[in-house]
């Protein structure tokens, strides 16, 4: 059964347009990456179900944190706690955690998944520096809670004081020859330039695209991957980004 | 229980062609629907077209999957028999790109189906697709070649993009089609202003073309052939509207983008408004 009707247990402005939501859900054993398709009203418009990341599971509670970009998540911040939520998922492949020094790269709302990825790295004892781009000081949400997880960690924002920069700016700043692994989201511009970069390891992309069904059934998500179509929903949502053709269309 | 083609179903809710993968997932709704349509099954395999390959409008979706599917083949091979294992009723539902390619593949199938669907209303291919399906003289050509093939039903997927269903319905029964089901999806586009290009052309679908699915499907309601109607189908009420337009049963589609499960719910509201005839 992924049908799910959890209460909203906090909901909380991390910045002007991003928040947060938390439920409770026993009994899962999600891994980054992995999402819901969220419900966002009873009427027929918006239609289809937002997939939303999983930013944090402790214990039995999940957390979500979202950008508002438009109607269905504009909906989305209007809900308050103690109402009820239908939920689908957890959604899309399951992740392998490797042991292998890691590069975080988050640009945006990006940092949703990779949030939850550095917490699990962190679970396992595994080195990673976390590298997060925003568009202004106040879009860094989680800032906090990421300096809990590590000391080797960057924010950079386009507007920012003394530096300003994004998140694939300051990777010169870095000794790039001790990671051995790399995982990114962020917006599809930056994983292009990330591509064209490329870094001596394997980059794992977090991608993200509207999608239908969000499990697998329609067809409606597809990204080109080594030369044949993938969903993003099932096959992904993560992909190793040399593979991903890019100008099969839009990601 | 509905009995259509001299076949009993345990209900009137099937699963509309290409929504729901190939059924092998949901088993509970697999099971528990009258039926299920495949996706789309073609002679060759097919990739599909580049995304993006779905959108939402108000109310409704538009997509150009472009009717991606392994084939006649493998769909025979690999997923025809866990499909069967199932035990539910299964219409296999065919998209040919020459006429000879529709016999074709329902003689590659052959009779262990329930029956066959003929697609020749999908607006996302270039060849063949909607276009058969807006020709009386070329959509009878169709059944008669396949009608030579198999004893089992054959039923004609209609479209309503520019064209009368009805002229269309009747060239179908008049070559010998066992039922008709409509709609498939209508011609819909959506626009990016920034850009100032479309974002998608494609098929209209879900609750945004539900009345005018009605009213085809009310069009064709003297044809003496069994009638599934479909187009925009999300509850129990919808479901007995078409019902009540004439249609002997119906199929749900988008809807299950939205709920995977939604069928069954659709199926005990119907039951409860079947029995409370006064509503
Ligand atoms: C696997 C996955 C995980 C995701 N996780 C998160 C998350 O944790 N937090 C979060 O805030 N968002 C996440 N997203 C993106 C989120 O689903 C979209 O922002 C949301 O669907 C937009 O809905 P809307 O109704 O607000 O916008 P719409 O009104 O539908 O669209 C508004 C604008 O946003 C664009 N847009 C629509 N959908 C997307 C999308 N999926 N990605 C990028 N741009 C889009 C549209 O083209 C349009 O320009 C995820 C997407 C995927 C596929
Ligand atoms: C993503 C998607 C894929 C579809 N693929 C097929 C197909 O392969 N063959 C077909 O005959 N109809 C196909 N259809 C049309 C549906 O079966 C149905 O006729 C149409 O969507 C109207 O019903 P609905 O509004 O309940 O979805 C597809 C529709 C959608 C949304
Ligand atoms: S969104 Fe339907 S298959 Fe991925």
């Amino acid at each position: 059964m992924i049908k799910h009707t959890v209460k909203i247990l906090k909901k909380e402005w991390l910045s002007a347009d991003i928040f947060s939501l938390e439920f409770n859900l026993p009994g899962l054993h999600p891994t980054p990456g992995q999402f819901f398709q969220v419900r966002i009203n009873e009427t027929f418009d918006p239609l289809l179900n937002r997939p939303i990341s999983i930013a944090d599971y402790e214990k039995t509670r999940v957390s979500m944190v979202i950008k508002v970009v438009g109607k269905g998540t504009e909906l989305l911040s209007k809900k308050k706690v103690g109402e009820e939520l239908i939920v689908y998922g957890p959604l899309g492949r399951r992740l392998k955690i490797e042991n292998k020094n890691s590069l975080l790269i988050a640009g945006g709302i990006g940092v949703a998944p990779l949030f939850f990825l550095a917490k699990r790295l962190k679970r396992a004892w595994i080195d990673f520096t976390f590298v997060y781009g925003a568009r202004n000081p106040s879009a860094l949400v989680l800032k906090d809670e990421i300096e809990k997880l590590t000391s080797n960690v960057i924010f950079i924002t386009e507007t920012g004081g003394k530096k300003s920069g994004t998140a694939l700016s300051v990777l010169s700043e870095l000794n790039l020859t001790v990671y051995e692994i790399g995982y990114a989201c962020g917006p599809k511009a930056m994983l292009k330039e990330l591509q064209k970069l490329n870094l001596g390891f394997p980059i794992y992309a977090f991608c993200e695209d509207f999608l239908g069904c969000g499990c697998g059934l329609c067809l409606g998500c597809a990204i080109k991957y080594y030369g044949r179509y993938q969903r993003i929903c099932e096959d992904g949502p993560v992909f190793e980004l040399k593979g991903i053709e890019f100008d099969g269309g839009d990601i | 229980m509905v009995e259509i083609f001299d076949i009993k179903f345990k209900n009137p809710v099937f699963i509309a062609s290409g929504v729901f993968g190939f059924g092998l997932k949901y088993k509970s709704v697999t099971r528990g629907v009258g039926a299920i349509f495949t996706k789309g099954i073609t002679l060759k395999p097919r990739v599909g077209n580049p995304p993006p390959r779905i959108y939402e409008t108000p109310a409704g979706i538009i997509n150009s999957v472009g009717l991606e599917n392994p084939g006649v083949k493998e769909f025979c091979n690999s997923i025809l028999p866990r499909l069967k294992k199932l035990n539910n009723r299964i219409f296999v539902n065919v998209a040919g790109f020459t006429i000879d390619e529709y016999a074709q593949i329902v003689e590659e199938i052959g009779e262990g189906v329930t029956g066959f669907e003929l697609n020749v209303s999908c607006p996302n291919v270039k060849e063949g697709g909607v276009l058969f399906g807006q020709d009386p003289k070329m959509v009878g050509k169709i059944v008669r070649m396949v009608r030579k093939r198999t004893r089992r039903p054959i039923i004609v997927k209609l479209t309503a993009n520019f064209c009368d269903p009805l002229k269309i319905g009747k060239a179908c029964v008049d070559a010998g089609a066992d039922g008709l089901s409509l709609i498939n999806t209508i011609f819909g586009m959506a626009f990016d202003i920034k850009r100032k290009k479309p974002i998608i052309t494609g098929g209209l679908s879900g609750p945004a073309i539900k009345p005018f699915a009605l009213y085809c499907l009310h069009r064709l309601k003297d044809l003496k052939v069994p009638l599934i109607g479909m187009g925009g189908i999300m509850t129990g009420r919808d479901a007995y509207e078409f019902l009540l337009a004439g249609a002997s049963a119906v199929a749900v589609g988008t809807a299950l983008l939205r709920d995977p499960y939604a069928p069954l719910q659709i199926i005990k509201e119907l039951e409860v408004l079947l029995q409370n005839k006064s509503v």
